[in-house]
């Protein structure tokens, strides 16, 4: 069978990857690179000190052999689903109730509102104070980091759930734990979802920055270990994968919100 | 096309029914001294300008907002009155203007939802009664999709199957086909008499088209301006089943006549005082 992309011979497993779009990311990853390229060779202002494409294609070769880089990628796997899986525990109910309940959200609100200005960074030196270990610390920067987000796309969700959706309910007959349940919760999925996919790149820049300040191992201890020794070709490489790192989560994520919300199709 | 039983249940009595918003503050008077008796089974409908406190009466009758003066009443128990707490239930069903199909559900879940939340059908009984009332607004092969893979005028449909699949006491539409073209609602105005022709039932209808009104109702009433109250009621004589060529008749011409002044006249009072208000 002759592979030609767009073409209507394609089964649709294939088309998915074959399709235009797919091509033009590709064609512009690559077009990107080039002009790197060309801009270190040219000494372009601002690309004068950084590694040219070359460099740090010899930084990969150097990277993929360290056991140790290996070894930071689950270790920050870990510490981000830990951190996000809690903000979600912990901040979607909460989310909810403040959502539901007019005293919930008079005493906690508040306080929310208070605490989330503060950069989930500045949050590191008291997390490392507050936790006995610092995985512990790290998780703590990490779930910071999506809970605010969590917060305030179910608040601002659940308020924009629309009045008629609740009257048809109880015209038909649904209790106030039916409309909880059957219509604020279903109605809100998408907003905890742009939520979930905010918060987990939000995430990855916590746990990045507190592995490079607090850290033992993980991707952010390798970027920092690699600037302090100055392997910037290695630097970058690790600087593309927790870019990488990131897709994928934010794919996951996107993924199990395409099969929890069939009705969106555009998600 | 033989007409089904008529209702006996339905009858809806509003008495001397008045609505003022934030009386300490803006101070909107929307409804004033409204009456109107609706025997049970009959279709009702209502016309008036925008702002004329149509919808406000809706919420009142459907249970979502109360009143500041007088009563209403559904086959003798009151369900609005000053000091009644508004309580919206399954016996007043109502189908929105700008719709309210769950988007997470299928059109056969949307359809089954309120017998199975009431208790009165299981989820098979429910989905089987619910291809039944597709099949007969043409809309079998659908019931799988979301409310948001159909059409408007589908989805409108849906949600009047929703209602009627409950067997309510009292339908109640907020101008359902406000925003459809004309052949549209025509369309749709011949599914909405079917579904009444098999299973009449209390309606009440409001819509701004007087020609929609009378070719659908027993009875319209046109409303005045804000503060809304009766301007001018027309019995509908029309023979059913009705069918869209009652629409050239000189006996349908003339029953338009009886109501089209005034129609004019409050919708020319409304834009008036809707300059006044934005000047």
């Amino acid at each position: 069978m002759e592979i030609e992309a767009g073409s209507k011979t394609l089964p649709a497993r294939m088309k998915k990857i074959y399709n235009v779009h797919a091509f033009r990311a590709m064609f512009a990853i690559v077009g990107f690179f080039i002009l790197w390229e060309v801009l270190c060779k040219l000494k372009f202002p601002v690309f004068r000190n950084i590694p040219p494409v070359e460099e740090v294609i010899m930084g990969l070769w150097d990277v993929i052999f360290l056991p140790k880089y290996w070894a930071s990628w689950p270790a920050s796997f870990f510490r981000i689903i830990s951190g996000f899986l809690l903000a979600q525990l912990v901040g979607v109910p909460l989310g909810l109730a403040m959502a539901v309940n007019r005293y919930a959200k008079d005493t906690v609100f508040p306080i929310i509102e208070i605490l989330r200005p503060i950069p989930p960074v500045g949050w590191i030196p008291v997390a490392i104070i507050f936790w006995p270990t610092r995985e512990m610390s790290v998780i703590f920067v990490a779930f910071l980091g999506a809970f605010w987000i969590v917060i305030v796309n179910v608040l601002g969700g659940a308020a924009a759930i629309d009045l008629r959706l609740r009257r048809a309910a109880l015209s038909l007959g649904a209790s106030r734990r039916d409309i909880f349940w059957k219509i604020i919760l279903p109605a809100t999925l998408p907003s905890i979802f742009t939520g979930m996919v905010v918060g987990m790149g939000i995430t990855w820049e916590m746990v990045v920055a507190a592995e490079m300040i607090a850290g033992r191992t993980g991707l952010g201890y390798m970027l920092w270990e690699f600037y302090l020794t100055y392997k910037l070709g290695a630097l970058i490489v690790c600087m593309i994968s927790i870019g990488i790192a990131g897709y994928i989560s934010s794919g996951l994520v996107r993924l199990a919100g395409r099969k929890l919300m069939p009705w969106r199709r555009q998600f | 096309m033989a007409q089904g039983a008529k209702a006996e249940v339905g009858a809806l009595s509003i008495r001397n029914a008045d609505k003022v918003y934030d009386p300490e503050g803006v101070n909107v008077h929307a409804v004033m001294d409204f009456s109107m008796e609706i025997k049970a089974g009959d279709f009702f409908a209502i016309v008036g300008p925008s702002g004329c406190g149509k919808t406000t009466l809706l919420n009142a009758i459907a249970g979502f907002d109360d009143l500041t003066g007088g009563e209403i009443r559904l086959d003798g128990e009151v369900i609005a009155a000053p000091g009644v707490a508004p309580f919206p239930d399954s016996e007043r069903i109502v189908v929105f203007q700008h719709g309210a199909l769950f988007p997470w559900k299928t059109v056969i879940d949307n359809i089954a939802y309120g017998p199975i939340t009431q208790n009165t059908m299981n989820k098979k009984e429910a989905h089987a009664q619910a291809k039944q009332l597709l099949s007969k607004i043409g809309l079998l092969g659908c019931e799988h999709r979301y409310p948001g893979e159909i059409s408007s005028g589908m989805r409108r449909r849906v949600e009047i199957v929703r209602a009627m699949i409950c067997d309510p006491k009292l339908l109640l539409l907020d101008e359902p086909f406000r925003a459809m073209d004309a052949l549209t609602k025509s369309v749709m105005h011949e599914h909405l008499l079917k579904l009444y022709d098999d299973q009449p039932k209390t309606i009440f209808f409001i819509t701004h088209d007087l020609e929609e009104s009378i070719y659908l109702a027993d009875k319209v009433i046109v409303m005045t301006s804000r503060p809304g109250t009766v301007k001018v009621v027309v019995d509908v004589d029309l023979p059913r089943p009705r069918d869209f060529r009652m629409l050239a008749t000189d006996h349908f011409i003339e029953l338009k006549q009886q109501a089209i002044d005034a129609v004019h006249e409050e919708a020319r009072k409304a834009f008036e005082a809707g300059e006044r208000e934005l000047a």
